[in-house]
């Protein structure tokens, strides 16, 4: 793409510890210890079992629309903001795209990109109030949260809709076949293309949505930016950054990615319920967040949302496979998420020490914040 | 914060209420002298309407208070799961002065003091579905998880005459309704052969149970029925089973038995389910007692009513009786 002018910004911005943060960093194998540790618990407990395609697909699959709603929080957190809106937004776009095809036999192809263009004008408004109207994201989202689920809750009169629709010849209707793909359990897309017995779609579109924001964040101009206003608002609008586009932006792409994964869903469920997603947005942020984006903003990337996401997942998916009893499964996941957290980020223990190191009055500055 | 919110929410509601309360005075009056030939009004205070078993109610009482021109069911209050709101909104109802109040508690303990202040102010007060812990109100109305698990178990003894294994997919493990249709169904099953192999939460929803259906299939756990604490696991579980291609060898078992076109009886029809046990609104007999009363008569005081067992043979009868979206 821009790759000269890329690098031409980058060599301009190459004040040291900045360099570092607008530079997503996920090489070292440090971030994946929690994951590996994960894994290997997996594997040493229920080797076969855990280690089979089928199971991880299911694992990954059963995650999956909230790893997409995790990638738009992660945009919304490294600039400094929050989206708490995320499972309702889906939860709307997932009955939106219920009811188009259940009343409106709608196919496929139209129903996802609509569902997207109706979550992103959510996510306007989202950015809208927080940019133009300075309403805190905490707050807007929270307002935008009840909005969308109280709308939901109305357009579905509170009773599910059901995405198997049968035709008058008691088989399923063409469109309600091809939506099926979308996540029903069972129903593989691109069969005889990507192996005899193809993929399962809601894997593929979260690696997908991984890979495009990846790029997004870390080889574009928009992606700098979208650090630069996280990481310092007032400089970024000092060296000339549009800091308001970037703000609506970012959570019109989230609430973007929380229509596409609305259909997603519903087809996973075979039906939309008017509460599906509720609660989502906590998941969605715990990933973002294990993957190392932090709350106050500048720092986070995609593919640590992604480890996130998929140390969540994979730990809820041993602890089942192992029985563990459903009280005991909640404190492990709580302990286990703290620790993951803290193996990734020995930077945490580090500092840690400085704090204590403080005490006796020998400790640098601290490095977090330079302008 | 969210808590403060709600509570500034319900002070709110309670303000606009009972500002309404001054103009809804006379209708009130008008319900009191129309026990002499007027109108009879009803105060319902719903605990959630976010739930397709809840909604359901809602739209069946309208329905079947219709039916009888004395009745005037006021606008349904929906107290969003959350206790203080649905206190608020049953005393709002107290100070309208209705002539019954219909209460379907979101918890016992804290809906007993607003439930007592009806009473004492004289106001008849009908429990829907949930209890209260006090004697102090007109009539109870409500189905009995605890048969309705036995009725499952007894469905799970027939069908796996030989015995099995059995997989359980759990309500929210704190609710009552989980409680009762867990027990009942362990004591129906006892003596017969079945083994409960899994027993998992999937807390109500279906993509829990799809979720937990995998982890179960992928343990290899050998499985030849589910029985789901409501349809909507149930047919959740049905849908990981037949992405697996194991739906054939297995038998779903399911609760609430919803007319609707997503409900547990169509997925009966459809085979998807092996039976549903319907889970009675009472929203027919609430409006019968809301008739008796408006006449000066005394309904029941306790009224269980019983489930029926939706099995392919009789769900097309059953979804046509529930059904209520014709109006």
């Amino acid at each position: 793409m821009t790759s000269t002018l890329d690098t031409a910004e980058a060599a301009e911005a190459k004040a040291p510890g900045r360099l570092r943060r607008l530079l997503p960093l996920f090489g070292s194998l440090q971030s994946y210890i929690g994951l590996v540790l994960i894994f290997a618990a997996g594997v040493a407990t229920k080797g076969d079992v855990f280690l089979n395609q089928t199971n991880l697909t299911n694992a990954v699959g059963n995650f999956s629309s909230r790893g997409i709603l995790a990638v738009g929080v992660t945009l919304v957190i490294i600039t400094a903001g929050i989206d708490l809106s995320v499972g309702s937004l889906m939860g709307f776009a997932s009955m939106a795209a219920a009811m188009m095809l259940f009343h409106h036999d709608m196919p496929v192809w139209q129903i996802v990109p609509l569902c997207m263009l109706i979550g992103a004008a959510f996510g306007f408004v989202n950015g809208a109030g927080t940019s133009w109207l300075r309403i805190q994201s905490f707050v807007m989202t929270l307002a935008m949260l009840s909005i969308a689920r109280g709308l939901d809750r109305q357009m579905s009169d509170n009773a599910s809709v059901g995405t198997t629709v049968a035709g008058p010849d008691g088989k399923l209707t063409e469109n309600s076949a091809s939506f099926q793909g979308l996540g029903t359990p069972g129903h593989n897309v691109l069969v005889g293309v990507l192996g005899p017995d193809g993929i399962y779609f809601p894997v593929l579109a979260f690696v997908l949505v991984c890979v495009v924001f990846h790029l997004l964040l870390s080889r574009t101009r928009f992606g700098r930016h979208v650090y630069a206003v996280g990481g310092n608002p007032t400089a970024a609008r000092l060296s000339g950054i549009n800091v308001t586009f970037v703000v609506i932006a970012v959570f019109t792409l989230s609430g973007m990615l929380a229509g596409f994964a609305g259909p997603i869903d519903a087809a996973y469920s075979a039906s939309a319920d008017p509460m599906a997603g509720n609660g989502y947005e906590l998941d969605a942020i715990a990933a973002a967040v294990i993957g190392g984006a932090s709350l106050a903003g500048g720092k986070g990337t995609i593919a640590g949302t992604f480890v996130g996401a998929l140390i969540l997942t994979l730990l809820d998916n041993v602890l089942g496979l192992n029985a563990v009893s459903d009280n005991w499964q909640l404190v492990i996941k709580g302990s286990i998420v703290v620790f993951a957290v803290v193996l990734q980020r020995p930077d945490l223990l580090r500092g840690a020490g400085r704090r204590l190191g403080r005490r006796f009055g020998k400790t640098p500055p601290s490095e977090e914040k330079t302008a | 914060m969210k808590r403060t919110a709600t509570s500034v929410l319900a002070a709110l509601c309670a303000a606009a209420l009972a500002g309404g309360c001054a103009s809804k005075t006379d209708s009130a009056d008008g319900g009191d002298s129309g026990k002499d030939g007027g109108q009879f009004v009803i105060g319902y205070s719903q605990s959630n309407n976010a739930e397709p078993y809840r909604q359901q109610l809602n739209k069946q009482l309208k329905h079947f208070v219709a039916r009888h021109e004395n009745l005037k069911l006021l606008p349904i209050t929906d107290a969003r799961q959350d206790n203080a709101t649905q206190v608020s909104q049953v005393q709002s109802f107290i100070q309208q002065k209705v002539d019954l109040l219909i209460v379907s508690p979101n918890e016992p303990a804290p809906l007993t003091p607003p439930v007592e202040q009806a009473c004492k102010a004289g106001i008849d007060v009908l429990i829907l579905d949930r209890t209260v812990n006090t004697d102090c109100y007109t009539s109870f109305i409500g189905g009995d998880n605890y048969a309705i698990g036995q009725k499952a178990g007894e469905a799970a003894v027939k069908a796996l005459p030989d015995g099995g294994n059995v997989a359980e997919l759990r309500g929210v493990l704190s609710a009552q309704p989980q409680i009762d249709r867990d027990k009942g169904f362990r004591d129906a099953v006892k003596g017969h052969g079945i083994k409960i192999v899994e027993a998992r939460e999937a807390k109500w929803t279906r993509p829990n149970a799809i979720k937990v259906m995998n982890q179960w299939l992928a343990r290899g756990t050998e499985i030849d029925l589910v029985y789901a604490h409501n349809d909507d696991m149930a047919i959740g579980a049905h849908g990981a089973a037949s992405g697996a291609g194991k739906a054939k060898s297995i038998k779903f078992l399911g609760i609430d038995g919803l007319a609707i076109p997503d409900g547990g009886i169509r997925a009966v029809q459809q085979g998807r389910l092996l039976s549903t046990f319907v889970y009675p609104t009472g929203a027919e007999e609430a409006a019968e007692a809301a008739y008796a009363l408006s006449q000066g008569k005394k309904p029941k005081k306790k009224q269980t009513l019983p489930t029926v067992e939706v099995t392919k043979a009789n769900a097309a009868k059953i979804y046509e009786e529930y059904d209520v979206s014709g109006g």
